[in-house]
């Protein structure tokens, strides 16, 4: 059982949905009443379900030629969502949920406009934990992880100001980073160069796999860099915190064991209810005190687990 | 004095099933709503007509490799490979949860060998928390047991008989899969070696494949099919088997296979089931099993049903 005990279906209202740039949109919802209290307890790294089986397809000029195809399916599921940034008003809590239309169920949420609503499942499973005596955290993005940690970024700086926070954020090209601005030629150093980590004062690292934005390479070579020339820091006082895609993950989970490092990451895997029943969102992990391995769930065990736990494959 | 408050739904609703008289004709499916716990913040599972947890193996399982599941048009694929906590943790951390509940719970049986069905029938049918048995011989996703029992007569006879044995006074509910070539043969199977009720149907074998990489898109290769897609088959399976089957038999039948809405349960009963099972369809709306209830209510109301039992094979 969870211990999230107002967790529910709830019906957010819409007050903005609009497209960044490129395939990223941002939708900002509103929860009041029941809803407005669980999600003020909403966890950076909790994630949502969201309906859209009753939406329909925006007119087809609107959707991208290469989705024409594979969005024309029925949805039936849920999609889960992490929210990137949550706020407790009186009387009201304000969540922006930020997605990438990529298949069926994200073009429909484009269709959406202020004073729509949205069925919302949630707030589900376990988000990050902020350990006590951490003075530098280390935050790691690849490409659509942003989300969760741009929610934690807000915890860190908010409730954490001691804390010294700086963002490893990685995509695939300048084009594919998920935020609102132009990157292409970002310079390499670590700056105020990405406003949704700038907003709450934390600079940025960015890697690019072709070099189009900041560094050329991975997020976690960089990362790997980085703590190589630091020198008066202490991996005790030290965490990571990282969402993105598995192999990004596990280089992350792995060049953290390796430090000595604390570290909690964000997993994804396909599911159907997320509160637990229908046992396909299977992670495999370590069972403490042995060498044995168990499936846990990513929706009621995680989303977020630590980096010692979790057996990714290599 | 006042007079004691009736709820009119009480009376309309409640059905006899194999001698349990339930609320109201609405069951969970098992494997969808897990062991009742994970919905309590969702909804109020003593709404229920009753309960079917699920499959409990002799031992622990920890199910497929993942992905486990993919969407498809108006349907789903599954193929978790039973993974539960075994019978010993059911026992220990489930069942005392269970016997909370005011609605009868049905514990869904599957295993590799006769004996496994056997050895967790024994355990718990001296258990006054558990109403009866739903046997599963129908699962698609698992390389021993499961369907292959479910699509010979005379073996599902054979597993029928043995967990009747060993299933004491408890109601024995054996599930069908629609993938024979006729689920009457079957049916009639597992009615003469003791079946007090039928349930159908399991989900159909499937395949989806991803044509990017040309690989299965689940790790199993194969799931099991279910959601609206397979509704107007179920519905054509359950009045199979109550025509050649149920009916002359007096079985109850339980019907499922896709049920969204009250319309979609209101047709199974039509032909032939005296009870539904919610199952897909909770994964999107964890109280879709209520909601349903409530719609067969308006229904009756509407169509001056004085009892819904009187729905029972009333298909004209």
């Amino acid at each position: 059982m969870t211990d999230h005990k107002s967790q529910g279906v709830f019906s957010a209202k819409v007050t903005s949905n609009r497209r960044i740039r490129a395939c990223f949109w941002t939708m900002d919802l509103e929860f009041t009443g029941v809803g407005a209290q669980a999600y003020a307890r909403f966890q950076p790294g909790q994630f949502v379900e969201v309906d859209v089986s009753n939406l329909g397809l925006p007119p087809e000029e609107l959707i991208a030629p290469e989705l024409r195809d594979a969005v024309r399916r029925n949805i039936l599921l849920r999609r889960p969502f992490s929210f990137a940034d949550v706020t407790v008003e009186t009387n009201r809590t304000t969540a922006e949920l930020l997605y990438c239309v990529l298949g069926p169920a994200s073009v429909r949420l484009t269709t959406l406009s202020r004073g729509d609503s949205l069925s919302v499942l949630g707030p589900l499973g376990h988000g990050f934990r902020v350990p006590p005596g951490k003075r530098l955290a280390l935050l790691v993005v690849g490409g659509m992880g942003a989300p969760p940690i741009q929610c934690l970024a807000k915890l860190l700086r908010t409730e954490y100001a001691g804390t010294h926070v700086i963002a490893f954020i990685g995509a695939k090209t300048a084009a594919s980073l998920p935020f609102a601005g132009e990157f292409d030629g970002m310079p390499e150093r670590i700056d105020s160069f990405i406003p949704a980590f700038a907003k709450y004062g934390i600079a940025s690292a960015v890697t690019t796999d072709d070099g189009s934005a900041g560094r050329r390479g991975f997020v976690t070579e960089r990362l790997a860099q980085w703590l190589d020339e630091q020198r008066d820091w202490l991996p005790e006082q030290t965490i990571i915190y990282a969402c993105g895609p598995e192999p990004m993950l596990a280089a992350t989970a792995r060049l953290a064991v390796e430090r000595n490092i604390d570290c909690q990451v964000s997993t994804e895997r396909r599911m159907a209810c997320g509160i637990g029943v229908c046992q396909s969102c299977a992670i495999e992990c370590r069972v403490e005190g042995s060498d044995e391995t168990a499936y846990r769930l990513c929706c009621q065990d995680g989303p977020v687990f630590d980096a010692r736990t979790v057996v990714f494959d290599d | 004095m006042k007079s004691p408050i009736i709820n009119p739904q009480s009376s309309i609703l409640s059905v006899d099933f194999a001698g349990l008289r339930l609320a109201n004709p609405v069951f969970t499916a098992s494997g969808t709503c897990g062991y009742a716990e994970e919905l309590a913040d969702f909804m109020d599972v003593n709404r229920l007509g009753g309960f079917i947890t699920k499959s409990i193996t002799r031992r622990p399982r920890q199910g497929n490799p993942t992905p486990r599941i993919v969407e498809t048009d108006a349907g789903m694929l599954n193929a978790i490979g039973l993974a539960n906590v075994g019978l010993d943790r059911f026992v220990a951390e489930k069942l005392p949860v269970i016997a909370q509940m005011s609605v009868p719970v049905f514990v869904n049986v599957a295993g590799e060998r006769i004996e496994d069905y056997v050895a967790v029938t024994e355990r718990l049918a001296g258990e006054p928390a558990i109403a009866g048995f739903e046997l599963n011989i129908s699962c698609p996703n698992v390389a021993k047991g499961g369907i292959s029992f479910g699509r010979d007569p005379e073996q599902v006879a054979g597993i029928t008989a043995a967990v009747r044995r060993a299933a004491g006074r408890k109601v024995l509910m054996v599930k069908l899969s629609p993938c024979v070539t006729d689920i009457s043969v079957i049916a009639r199977a597992a009615v003469q070696a003791g079946a007090d009720a039928l349930s159908l149907i399991n989900t159909f074998t499937a395949m989806v494949i991803d044509i990017e990489t040309r690989t299965p898109a689940l790790a199993n290769r194969t799931g099991g099919l279910s959601g609206p897609a397979v509704k107007p088959i179920a519905v054509y399976l359950v009045n199979k088997v109550y025509n050649d089957v149920a009916k002359k038999a007096g079985i109850p039948l339980l019907g499922l296979g896709g049920i969204r809405t009250a319309s979609d349960a209101i047709e199974f009963m039509l032909a032939g089931a005296s009870a539904v099972a919610i199952g897909t369809a909770s994964f999107s709306r964890p109280d879709s099993a209520v909601q349903i209830i409530d719609g067969i209510a308006d229904y009756c109301a509407r169509h001056q049903v004085a009892r819904i039992a009187d729905l029972v094979g009333s298909l004209r």
